[in-house]
């Protein structure tokens, strides 16, 4: 009894920490002159519309990815493995110095792609490479983990019932890891939607929620910040957090 | 149909047999039987016949793998529809499932069902794929004891029924009581093929009379020839008089039924009297069996009236008494 109340008051205490950031918000919006700069509609457009480019881009290319890390064992795993976690480690503000100087315009990337008409520095493709490379390593791990949960013996059956490993992938692995892909989309939608140093660097315009927040604080200070913020929740939580119950309810 | 298979990995293994109606390959566990039917479903690199080079999907087996593994996100209708296509899947997939007797039950999933349904569900779904062998691993492992016997002759029935050669692994000599024709596997070699009866009658040797779950099956070294022949059992520490054409000095294994050890009363004790201890009496439906202690070794003898701790004598007639070369 004792030790559980102990687990609840630590439970608790976990909670209050993570609310007290947002009881400040609270309390530091000024609600009787709660108004917009100008710009952040745009903002907000360019950050969900973007956003919602660069989530199609992962889950295309990491799943495929993530779903051959989790069926296959090759010789070098742990080069991919660093590569993944190195993804992970670099702050954003020296990965976006590094995607500046592959993909800048004096890069050797990034002057091949404006040759081709690709302009990688301040522009929309830019704004979503940034949060492609941002939030692709935590959706491709995340995504791996559901793979690896899905029992091969299954696929296998698949198989010996006469389907194609194509049909077999879509018809018994993917509505199998459907949970945790789920978990994993959430984790990068709220990654590449709450991206700033990345950003920043090689996609300043057009502007973002996150660098919208910044030029605010700068221009005209902390009464621009909160309303801008209190609309980003708004409009950043509702996917993961339907994806997240819809989860929960389906292993309840 | 003839199995002729070669394995070089992880294991190296090589099974050539042939297999007809319901065919069960017995040995013991880690003889890699699990590893030549995942061969034998492309599902493992081999080489052999049939189906030698082509992927598991273009192979025309029906492979039920150790549990019934049935798709969890499919109803049991979905599960035997997977292998079919085309507009009617559903109609045939009820007609697959009336067949294994479980039409009613085709909206549930998985997790609803026991052990013996799944496998039936999971039975259908591989007959639905029309294949022209099955391939069963271990199918008695998730079935309760109650049951047991009772879905497994439905399952040979319905094998029986399809007409289609079905070759099950497993290590359960009562499985292997219900086929057609047995194969056994001792050292990662077929030791012995042929049908129940002729097996049972004359096993090649002492692992497979192991195999087919005979009790005491023991080692030993014969001495002496033919006339005065000895077969020395160093765990009991005696000997027993035996008649065989096996040669002086011959390590055996060797078997003496529990219905034929006597037990010895009044005075005159024969020469090759071994006494033993009653350790423990077993009733159950198949007979009473008592669990003797002679040395370090344990025999079970048919002695229907007997106690625990009880010190009996007993006569091992010679008549009963089978060597094979160890």
């Amino acid at each position: 009894m004792s030790r559980s109340r102990f687990a609840a008051g630590l439970a608790a205490l976990a909670l209050l920490l993570l609310a007290t950031p947002f009881a400040g918000l609270v309390l530091a919006t000024d609600w009787r002159h709660f108004g917009f700069a100008h710009g952040d509609g745009g903002a907000v457009a360019v950050s969900l519309g973007l956003s919602l480019v660069a989530l199609l881009l992962i889950v295309a290319l990491g799943t495929p990815l993530a779903w051959w890390l989790a069926r296959h064992r090759v010789r070098g795993q742990w080069l991919i493995d660093a590569l993944l976690l190195l993804a992970l480690l670099t702050p954003p503000l020296a990965m976006g110095l590094l995607l500046a100087a592959m993909y800048g315009p004096y890069g050797p990337a990034g002057s091949l792609l404006e040759r081709a008409g690709l302009v990688l520095t301040n522009s929309a493709p830019a704004f979503v490479m940034a949060q492609l490379y941002a939030a692709l390593p935590y959706y491709v791990l995340a995504a791996r983990a559901a793979f690896e949960g899905v029992p091969r013996e299954l696929e296998q059956i698949a198989l010996t019932l006469g389907h194609s490993p194509a049909r077999c992938f879509f018809r018994v692995s993917l509505p199998l890891a459907k949970l945790g892909l789920a978990a994993a989309v959430a984790l990068a939608w709220v990654r590449a939607l709450g991206e700033f140093g990345v950003v920043l660097i090689v996609a300043y315009y057009p502007q973002g929620i996150p660098v919208k927040l910044w030029t605010n604080l700068q221009d005209i200070g902390l009464s621009a910040v909160y309303p801008l913020l209190w609309v980003f929740f708004l409009v950043a939580l509702p996917l993961p957090l339907a994806l997240g119950l819809a989860v929960r309810r389906r292993l309840a | 149909m003839r199995i002729d298979y070669r394995i070089a990995r992880p294991i190296e293994l090589s099974a050539s047999f042939e297999v007809e109606g319901f065919t069960v390959l017995l040995g013991a566990s880690g003889e890699g039987k699990s590893l030549l039917l995942r061969a034998i479903a492309g599902l493992l690199p081999a080489q052999g016949e049939p189906y030698g080079g082509l992927p598991p999907q273009r192979r025309a087996v029906g492979y039920l793998p150790q549990g019934p593994a049935l798709f969890p996100h499919l109803r049991a209708w979905q599960n035997v529809a997977f292998a079919l296509s085309g507009p009617h899947r559903r109609d045939e997939a009820m007609a697959w499932l009336q067949r294994v007797g479980l039409v009613d039950l085709a909206e549930r999933w998985p997790a609803q069902l026991s052990g013996g349904q799944q496998q039936r569900v999971a039975l259908a779904r591989a007959l639905a794929r029309r294949p022209q062998l099955l391939l069963l691993d271990e199918p008695t492992s998730a079935l309760d004891p109650a049951t047991r016997d009772d879905v497994l002759a439905e399952l040979v029935a319905e094998v029986h029924a399809v007409g289609i050669p079905a070759l099950a692994v497993s290590h359960d000599p009562a499985l292997a009581a219900m086929a057609d024709r047995l194969v056994l596997m001792h050292g990662r070699r077929i030791v012995q093929t042929g049908r129940p009866l002729d097996v049972h009658a004359h096993p090649a040797s002492g692992a497979v009379a192991r195999l087919l779950g005979l009790r005491n099956v023991f080692c030993g070294r014969l001495t002496g020839t033919a006339g005065s022949q000895h077969l020395i059992w160093p765990e009991a520490g005696v000997s027993l008089l035996v008649k065989t054409t096996l040669a002086d000095g011959t390590a055996v294994d060797w078997h003496v039924a529990p219905e034929a050890i006597r037990l010895q009363h009044g005075g005159t004790v024969p020469a090759d009297t071994i006494v033993a201890g009653v350790e423990l009496p077993q009733r159950s439906a198949y007979g009473q069996y008592a669990g003797l202690r002679c040395g370090q070794a344990r025999l079970w003898a048919d002695l229907p009236s007997c106690h625990a701790a009880e010190t009996v004598r007993l006569s091992l007639p010679w008549s009963s008494i089978r060597c094979w070369p160890a």
